[in-house]
């Protein structure tokens, strides 16, 4: 099992994987507790329209996408909160927005090229050194941030209105919130790929869930899950040459279905 | 007893949304202490007031002070406890225990460099204690009864030690027996602890006793400051368009 190790892409995949797992479970569990899921997939498309400028125009992908990212989630955020639209109507169109984006501006640009092919599913083979190095010095400032403000995050999440009475910046952390998670979508989608990040953010969060326990019990599950997922997945991906990123989220998948399972047992 | 400087003070005010007007012209004053009751119809801007009270609405005209400051400059929220209507109502999947929920009355307090300390600690414990749900505080929220909920988000008010507590309608869904408990509480905060209470209830019978004045909004205020004078008062008729007696037994039946 440890020879895959033997090779330096997948000792870089691995630790990317790790480094995402960990960001995606503690994210996605104030996302999830938002009711703000389909927030994931969004960004993820937002990212990809990123990644599409950046290879057209020739900048840094990564970087684009997190441009891209960040700039639609305080378009989501703005539109939320200026004018009471429904959150996942909001969600819907700028996914959609995005994806459309992306598609025209890369077929303008060329062929639907392999490059964005691999940001699209995810790819274990792309991730190089220097993504890794990105992944965890912006991942690391990204978990800094959101463990810092986790107490009042978590608050907003149970009632945001009793929340600001208190005296919380509900607004700047909302923007926060939505930045961060992102710049960690952003920072996600070489390795998981753009149309399965969202469910690395939300599946063990649901699944952790299921147990009914507090919320650092509910948070500790969901970063084992996902970094069990995350493990797993990628073992079996190396060993049958399946994608990194679908198998990742098949693996998470069956261990929300063994949570449901145990849990209506109870 | 009289009062000095009072701690909410509300000028002219008005709302207006979408064409429709939800109150007119309204101006009350609410002192430290006091123990003050809001009835009214549904719709009648009840809800409304307070949520402008605590910044949650901006008025179309008018002016809120608080501790003789305007809103905006006004830093010292956790001195606010509040409990809104819709509190026993929870999500019954969110991952959180009775000990999770009173424990975010101190979210805000200390700064954000500030961990939970022992001052914090003892807060919520006392908070617990009072609202008598220490055995509670494993179980999770949304394992308890409407009463059991109720408790937890006063405690989790308590938590912020307040000098002001305000409750919109937050017995909604509550049993009788538990009523009866939450009242006697609410009088003894307001009595022993000297916590000013604002209420918003349609259960004024019972606490007709205990409250010092009472502000009926429909629209526009009436200020009563005879709350059992009010209860058989030509007012009461006027205000929810039903005959006053009814109101008047009501009380006895409690």
């Amino acid at each position: 099992m440890f020879e895959m190790f033997e090779y330096d892409f997948m000792q870089r995949a691995f630790l990317a994987g790790i480094i995402i797992a960990i960001l995606a479970s503690i994210s996605g569990t104030f996302v999830v507790l938002k009711r703000y899921s389909l927030i994931g997939e969004t960004l993820a498309h937002s990212s990809l329209l990123g990644v599409a400028v950046g290879l057209i125009a020739g900048y840094n992908p990564l970087w684009a996408a997190v441009v891209f990212a960040v700039i639609s989630a305080w378009i989501i955020e703005y539109l939320r909160s200026a004018f009471s639209l429904y959150s996942d109507a909001v969600l819907s169109i700028l996914l959609s927005g995005s994806l459309a984006a992306a598609v025209i501006i890369v077929s303008l640009g060329g062929a639907f090229n392999n490059s964005l092919f691999s940001y699209l599913f995810g790819s274990i083979l792309s991730v190089t050194y220097e993504d890794v190095v990105t992944i965890a010095i912006f991942g690391t400032l990204a978990l800094g941030t959101l463990l810092f403000f986790s107490k009042e995050l978590y608050f907003i999440a149970y009632d945001e209105e009793v929340a600001k009475v208190s005296g919380i910046k509900v607004k700047f952390l909302n923007f926060l919130l939505v930045s961060v998670v992102a710049i960690i979508i952003a920072l996600s989608i070489r390795v998981v790929g753009s149309l399965l990040i969202g469910a690395l953010m939300v599946i063990p969060t649901v699944s952790a869930l299921q147990f009914r326990v507090g919320f650092l019990k509910s948070v500790v599950i969901s970063l084992s899950i996902a970094l069990f997922s995350v493990i797993l997945g990628m073992t079996l991906s190396f060993h049958f040459s399946l994608p990194s990123g679908a198998t990742i989220v098949l693996c998470v998948l069956g261990i929300f279905i063994l949570s449901l399972i145990i849990n209506n047992r109870k | 007893m009289k009062f000095n400087l009072p701690i909410f003070d509300i000028k002219n005010l008005s709302f207006i949304v979408k064409g429709q007007r939800i109150l007119s012209n309204i101006s009350l004053e609410i002192f430290r202490s006091e123990y003050i009751a809001i009835i009214g119809p549904n719709g009648g801007g009840k809800t409304t007031l307070v949520r402008m009270l605590l910044g949650l609405e901006k008025p179309t005209s008018g002016e809120v002070k608080i501790y003789g400051k305007k809103l905006s400059d006004f830093k010292e929220w956790h001195k606010i406890g509040y409990v809104p209507q819709r509190a026993s109502h929870v999500d019954s999947s969110f991952p959180a225990t009775v000990l999770d929920i009173v424990k975010m009355g101190r979210t805000s307090q200390g700064g954000i460099f500030s961990s939970f300390n022992e001052t914090d600690k003892k807060l919520v414990y006392d908070a617990m204690a009072k609202m008598d749900i220490l055995d509670l505080q494993d179980k999770m929220i949304g394992t308890l009864s409407g009463g059991q909920r109720q408790r937890a988000m006063i405690a989790r008010a308590l938590a912020s030690n307040p000098e002001i507590l305000i409750l919109d309608e937050p017995n909604t869904g509550v049993d009788v027996a538990s009523q009866k408990n939450f009242y006697a509480l609410l009088r003894k905060l307001n009595q022993e602890d000297k916590i000013t209470i604002v209420f918003i209830t349609h259960d004024i019978g019972v606490i007709a006793d205990d409250i010092a004045r009472l502000f009926t909004i429909n629209e526009k205020a009436v200020i009563c400051n005879d709350p059992k004078h009010l209860l058989s008062c030509q007012e009461m008729s006027e205000l929810y368009g039903i005959d006053a007696h009814l109101l008047h037994n009501h009380k006895h039946e409690h």
